[in-house]
C-alpha cells in the first residue's frame, strides 16, 4: 500500500520525511483523545493562478491531519497506511489561516476511518473542504511510533527564508503529452519510509485534471493501490464525460520505473 | 451467496438483476431501466446504480478475498450521462487485492433499446478483509455459463423504488427520512442491504438540495462510507446542505438507526446537477 498520513509521522521523529508538511506550513496538535487539529495559512504558493487554494494543497493538508489521527487511532499495537480518500471541495477560495480539524468515525480490526474537515478562519469559519481518509492498521517492522501525549508537530516556518515555490514548480511536474504529466521522485517528495508522500500524490491527480480539462477537482476520491519507490511517476488524465457543472475525470498514476499502477481517482472538476 | 439469500421476495429480484462474467475475469451486472427506478428527470437516479455496484462489486470482492470475508467499507460513484432506457452494465474488475483491503472499479454503461451503447458512471468500491466466522455466508464459486438472473417469477417493481422501501419524507428541508428495515432490503448479514444505504442517503440530499435551489436538482456525485450495519430501524437521515449556488450543489448526509439508539450507520456527501446528459 502507500503513504499519505503514516508518511509524515516516522519512528526517526518529526524531523524525516516532513518536506510536505513544511511545504504546506501545516501546524498538528492533539486536541482531546482521538481528535486532532492543523494550522496552515492559506499561502500563495499552495493557489493556482485564479487565486484559489490547489485542491491538491487542500487534500494534503486532509491527508496529514487525518493520517495522524487515523495513526494514533491505531496505537499501541499498530500503525497505519492511508488506502483512500474522499473529500468534497465546497469552496477553494479560502482567505486563511485554515483550520483542519480531524475526528475518528470508526477503528476495526484491520481499518480507521476518519472524518475531516478543512475551514476557514479568515472568513467566520467557513467550511472549505470535507471528507473521510481510510487507513489500513499494520505493524510496522521496527513497532509503531512512539509519541509524547498529546502530540504536538510545528513546522517551524522561517519567515526570513524565501518564499516556496508554487506547487508546479515545487514539484517539478512537466507534461508527457496531452493527457499526462509527470514527476521525478525526488528526495523532498518522499515520506520517511522513501517512498512518495499520498499528499503529493494528490497534488498530481490535480495538476493532471487541470492538464486535461482546465479546470479544479470539486469532488474527489483517491484509491492508494501500491507505493511509488522508484519513478518518474505519472498521472494520466481521461475524460469520461462532462455535465453542466463540470467534467468528470479518471486519473491513474503509474510508477513508470516499477511498471506499475499506484493509484487510481476519480474526479469532478469544475472551471 | 447461500442458496437461502435472497428470499423470493426482495429488492434484488425485483430489480431483475442479471449477471455475466467475460473470460479475464471482468464480472458484469445488469439492470433494467424501468420507471420505478428513475427520478423525474428520466434517467435511473444514482441510488439505484449504487445497489447495482454495490451487488457486483460485492460479489467481486468476497471472491477475491476467500477463504476471508469482507466488510464494505465505501462506495462512490460519479454520473455524466443519464440512462433512460433499456438496460445499464455495470463491469466490475479488482484494482487492488491485498492483505487488509479489496479495491474494486466499477464502469457503468448504459445499453438503450435503440441507439449506440455509451458510458454513463463510473464507481469505485473498497472492502475490508477480515477472518472468516462461521456466521459468514459462503461464496459460490460457480461460474455462470451464461447470463444469469436473480429474478424469479412475479419479480419486479409495483411501485417506485422509495415507496417499496417504505421511505418517508419527514422534512425535505433537512432532509429527513425514515425508512425501515425489512426482509425484502435486508442483505445476507441481517442488516439493510449497502446499495440500500446508498439510496437513502441520495434521497436525503436529492430533498434537501432541491428544496435549497428550488430546482429539480439531480445526485449526480456520491460517496458513502459505511460505519456499522443497519438492523433495527426506522433508519433516519439527516442532511447539511454544504454548498448550493451557480457553481455548486452539494450536500452531507448522516444516516442512522434511530432503533439501535441512534447508531451512526454510514456518512455521505452528494454533489448534485441540474440534468444528467
Amino acid at each position: 500500500v502507500t503513504s499519505s498520513g503514516f508518511g509524515v509521522f516516522g519512528s526517526d521523529g518529526p524531523a524525516q520525511g516532513r518536506d510536505v508538511s513544511r511545504y504546506v506550513c501545516v501546524d498538528l496538535r492533539e486536541t482531546d483523545e482521538a481528535r486532532i487539529t492543523g494550522h496552515a495559512p492559506a499561502a500563495s504558493h499552495l493557489r493556482a493562478l485564479d487565486g484559489r487554494m490547489r485542491a491538491g494543497a487542500l487534500l494534503t493538508l486532509l491527508d496529514n491531519v487525518g493520517g495522524l489521527c487515523g495513526g494514533l487511532a491505531a496505537l499501541p499495537d499498530g500503525w497505519v497506511v492511508t488506502t483512500n480518500l474522499a473529500a468534497h471541495i465546497v469552496d477553494a477560495s479560502a482567505s486563511g489561516p485554515l483550520r483542519i480539524d480531524s475526528h475518528v468515525l470508526r477503528t476495526g480490526r484491520s481499518s480507521v476511518v476518519t472524518a475531516v474537515s478543512i475551514h476557514d478562519e479568515g472568513a467566520a469559519g467557513a467550511l472549505l473542504v470535507t471528507g473521510v481518509l481510510t487507513s489500513s492498521i499494520l505493524v510496522p517492522e521496527h513497532g509503531p511510533p512512539q509519541w509524547t501525549r498529546p502530540v504536538v508537530l510545528t513546522t517551524l516556518v522561517d519567515d526570513d527564508a524565501p518564499a516556496p515555490p508554487p506547487i508546479p514548480e515545487w514539484l517539478g511536474v512537466s507534461p508527457v503529452d496531452e493527457t499526462t504529466v509527470a514527476i521525478d521522485l525526488a528526495a523532498p517528495l518522499r515520506n520517511p519510509w522513501g517512498i512518495l508522500h499520498g499528499g503529493v500524490v494528490a497534488m498530481l491527480v490535480d495538476l493532471a485534471t487541470e492538464h486535461v480539462t482546465g479546470a479544479m477537482p470539486a469532488d474527489v476520491v483517491l484509491h492508494y493501490l501500491a507505493p511509488n519507490r522508484i519513478g518518474p511517476v505519472q498521472a494520466s488524465a481521461r475524460g469520461l464525460g462532462t455535465r453542466a457543472d463540470g467534467d468528470v475525470v479518471r486519473v491513474e498514476v503509474r510508477d513508470v520505473g516499477a511498471d506499475r499502477v499506484t493509484a487510481i481517482g476519480v474526479v469532478t472538476a469544475r472551471a | 451467496v447461500t442458496a437461502t439469500y435472497p428470499p423470493d421476495r426482495h429488492l434484488l429480484r425485483d430489480l431483475r438483476f442479471s449477471f455475466d462474467e467475460s473470460a479475464d475475469g471482468t464480472r458484469h451486472a445488469f439492470i433494467p431501466v424501468v420507471p420505478e427506478i428513475c427520478g423525474d428527470d428520466g434517467s435511473v437516479r444514482a441510488g439505484a446504480l449504487a445497489t447495482l455496484v454495490d451487488v457486483v462489486g460485492g460479489g467481486l470482492a468476497a471472491s477475491t478475498a476467500r477463504p476471508d470475508w469482507i466488510a464494505t467499507a465505501d462506495l462512490t460513484l460519479h454520473l455524466f450521462a443519464g440512462a433512460r432506457a433499456g438496460e445499464v452494465e455495470a463491469a466490475a474488475r479488482v484494482l487492488r487485492a491485498g492483505r487488509t483491503t479489496v479495491v474494486i472499479e466499477v464502469g457503468l454503461r448504459g445499453n438503450p433499446l435503440h441507439g449506440h451503447a455509451r458510458d454513463v458512471g463510473i464507481a469505485t468500491m473498497s472492502f475490508s478483509v477480515l477472518p472468516r466466522r462461521d456466521s459468514n455466508p459462503e461464496v459460490d464459486e460457480m461460474r455462470p455459463v451464461a447470463r444469469s438472473t436473480m429474478a424469479v417469477d412475479g419479480s419486479g417493481l409495483a411501485v417506485p423504488l422509495l415507496d417499496a422501501l417504505g421511505a418517508v419524507v419527514v422534512d425535505e428541508r433537512g432532509g429527513r427520512l425514515e425508512v425501515p428495515v425489512t426482509d425484502w432490503a435486508r442483505n445476507s448479514m441481517g442488516a439493510m442491504q449497502g446499495g440500500v444505504v446508498a439510496m437513502i442517503a441520495e434521497a436525503a440530499g436529492e430533498a434537501a438540495l432541491r428544496h435549497a435551489a428550488a430546482a429539480p436538482l439531480v445526485v449526480a456525485d456520491l460517496q458513502i462510507t459505511y460505519l456499522s450495519f443497519g438492523r433495527v430501524g426506522p433508519i433516519e437521515t439527516a442532511v447539511e446542505v454544504l454548498a448550493c449556488d451557480a457553481h455548486s450543489d452539494g450536500a452531507s448526509i448522516e444516516v442512522v438507526d434511530a432503533g439501535a439508539d441512534h447508531r451512526r450507520m454510514a456518512l455521505a456527501r452528494v454533489g448534485a446537477t441540474r440534468r444528467l446528459p
